[in-house]
């Protein structure tokens, strides 16, 4: 192997040059040869040859909804670091203690077997317990008001079954005093509860999201809460109330599996890093609203199913670091030598939601100017491209983009994740939860509760930039 | 002075695969060009001022000498755009041919450019190759 490195100094006029003086042109020639170039050299012009803004001039539409100034926020690195650099203040856990929840912490049975729900909760709480994630845990049990409680005690509860169930409780004074008692910067809200919100007359069914925004907001505006959502499906052994109440409850239920949900509220820096750290391992159905990401780490790849006449058009290209190319030099594109290239995405650091590709392929749009650029596909990362040499081996994605037209000039591209409620939530929820089903009355009701008032803010804008080939 | 390289580099048309564009333009071209032009001068000074004048050697000024280097010179432009192409590590390409069969075309006309400049100074070689 030849090194990477010219060495330049190959021939030494020198010693003949000294008894030569009439040979100056030649020695202002070996000064040329000091200037070798080499691709690792130039890490440092790198900073100095500053990136060129198309934005400048563009519709709004496309430019990236970023506040001037803090261009390029927090980019994502590759390794999840934030969680365990900085420990959350506190958790608070609560769990619904109250009759409803019985079915899904029955006694224990004389044949030991308990419910998906007690399985799957006891874990929780213990990992919970043991994490470094946050300094502080405390757990609650909610009956018409949080009660303080300990590890142990709640844990028993889950694997042993409610000793006294409480009444009912309305889920907007919980969210109520969630939000005025523990909202707090670093804190999470762990709720635990199969959110069967049942208001007390029926006339207040066509207000259920009204009455959650209202909860949510009541002690002033809150501009960073967030609320992650997780679904899951137990089974249930015991006595099912349903939320319309005139149809009953059902004894010795059920057949069928009851949903139960696990909300995380705070400060959207926070559910964050609680989601990534405790709750992205396990499948779970998911929804996230207000949560924000870091812009994933993303670089245009050049020698990764590249096809056409094109080439990194950055400043600097050959000496940049990889993973920071986002400048496309189409030299040739023509609708018979189209130009296709791959932007590899690390999406590691976002919730499964986002990272599926069912989701990706539907959400992910491409938006440009002058331009016929289409996005074409989007590949979760492969096991040969995880193994490769090349820099594809740091990403979990890669889009595909073809265009068929030479750009006039530079002109910016934007990959943008648009946050779409995922297709689950009308799925599972059901307007008459009268038969037990694996269904939640109003459930997509509640969560209109917690969007946003911007619920348009993409999950992250790439911007790239398409120019002609000098 | 990359412009011109690159100029002078591309009048045999644009780097292939386009992808390696800007490591043969940031990197191969200036390289390349200040190697020639080095190593030209640097044989053309050692045919005119080492062998032919400080060495003394008579019997070394003939055309045909002066084409020996004139051959060699050619032949290192040549390789040395192989080994240059390997060290950045583009990828494989007929190009990378074309590329060094054109340096060695300017390899020939910068010893022939320097042959001139030198040969006055020459004892033994002032009327070589003219």
């Amino acid at each position: 192997m030849y090194p990477l490195r010219a060495d330049c100094r190959y021939f030494s006029p020198m010693r003949y040059l000294t008894s030569f003086p009439r040979l100056l042109p030649a020695l202002g020639l070996s000064l040329f040869l000091s200037g070798c170039y080499s691709r690792s050299d130039m890490k440092s012009e790198e900073g100095a040859a500053a990136a060129e803004k198309p934005w400048a001039e563009m519709p709004d539409n496309v430019r990236p909804a970023e506040a001037p100034g803090v261009e390029a926020p927090e980019e994502a690195s590759d390794v999840v670091s934030g969680a365990a650099a900085q420990p959350l203040q506190a958790v608070n856990v609560f769990l619904e203690v109250s009759g409803s929840m019985e079915g899904f912490m029955p006694k224990t049975g004389t044949s030991g077997e308990n419910t998906k729900f007690q399985q799957h909760v006891a874990q929780l709480l213990s990992d919970i317990n043991r994490t470094t994630a946050a300094k502080q845990k405390s757990f609650f049990r909610i009956k018409e008001k949080p009660y303080a409680d300990t590890y142990p005690g709640i844990s028993a509860t889950v694997r042993s079954g409610i000793q006294q169930p409480a009444k009912s409780t309305e889920l907007p004074a919980v969210l109520d005093t969630l939000m005025t008692r523990y909202y707090q910067p670093g804190t999470v809200s762990v709720l635990i509860s199969d959110f069967i919100y049942s208001p007390k007359n029926a006339g207040a069914i066509p207000y259920i999201k009204t009455d959650i925004t209202d909860a949510l907001q009541r002690n002033g505006a809150q501009p960073d809460l967030a609320v992650s959502v997780y679904g899951y499906l137990s089974d249930f052994r015991g006595t099912y109330y349903p939320a319309l109440k005139a149809a009953g409850k059902k004894t010795n239920c059920c057949n069928t599996e009851i949903p139960y949900y696990i909300w995380v509220l705070g400060p959207a820096d926070a559910v964050r890093r609680f989601d990534a750290a405790l709750l992205e391992q396990q499948p779970a159905k998911q929804a996230h609203f207000g949560v924000t990401y870091p812009r994933p780490a993303y670089s245009v790849l050049d020698k990764f199913q590249n096809k056409g006449a094109w080439y990194y058009g950055d400043a600097g290209a050959s000496k940049r670091m990889a993973g920071t190319y986002r400048v496309v030099a189409v030299s040739e594109a023509s609708a018979q030598q189209p130009v296709e290239f791959v932007v590899g995405l690390n999406l590691v650091q976002l919730p499964g939601q986002y990272k599926d590709v069912a989701y990706l392929k539907q959400n992910l749009k491409l938006e440009g100017v002058d331009t016929d650029a289409k996005l074409l596909d989007v590949t979760p990362a492969t096991d040969q491209t995880k193994a490769s040499s090349g820099p594809q081996s740091k990403y979990t994605h890669f889009v595909k983009v073809r265009l068929t037209q030479q750009p006039k000039a530079a002109r910016p591209l934007v990959l943008r994740l648009q946050d779409q409620r995922p297709a689950w939530v009308a799925q599972w929820t059901t307007r008459n939860d009268g038969t037990p089903a694996p269904k939640t009355f109003a459930l997509s009701s509640l969560l209109d509760g917690l969007a946003p008032t911007d619920a348009t803010r993409p999950i992250f804008e790439l911007p790239l930039t398409l120019q002609p080939a000098e | 002075m990359k412009a011109f390289f690159r100029f002078l580099y591309e009048l045999i048309g644009n780097p292939q695969p386009p992808a390696d564009t800007p490591v043969y333009r940031d990197v191969i071209f200036p390289n390349l060009g200040l190697l020639n032009l080095g190593i030209s001068a640097g044989l053309a000074l050692v045919f005119y001022l080492l062998i032919n004048r400080a060495m003394g050697v008579a019997t070394f000024n003939k055309g045909r000498h002066w084409s020996i280097f004139l051959v060699l010179n050619a032949l290192i432009a040549f390789f040395v755009t192989i080994w240059q192409t390997n060290a950045q590590q583009v990828t494989d390409h007929s190009y990378i041919y074309w590329l060094a069969t054109w340096n060695a075309i300017l390899g020939l006309a910068w010893f022939f450019i320097f042959s001139l400049l030198f040969k006055r100074a020459s004892t033994n070689a002032s009327t070589t190759p003219f």
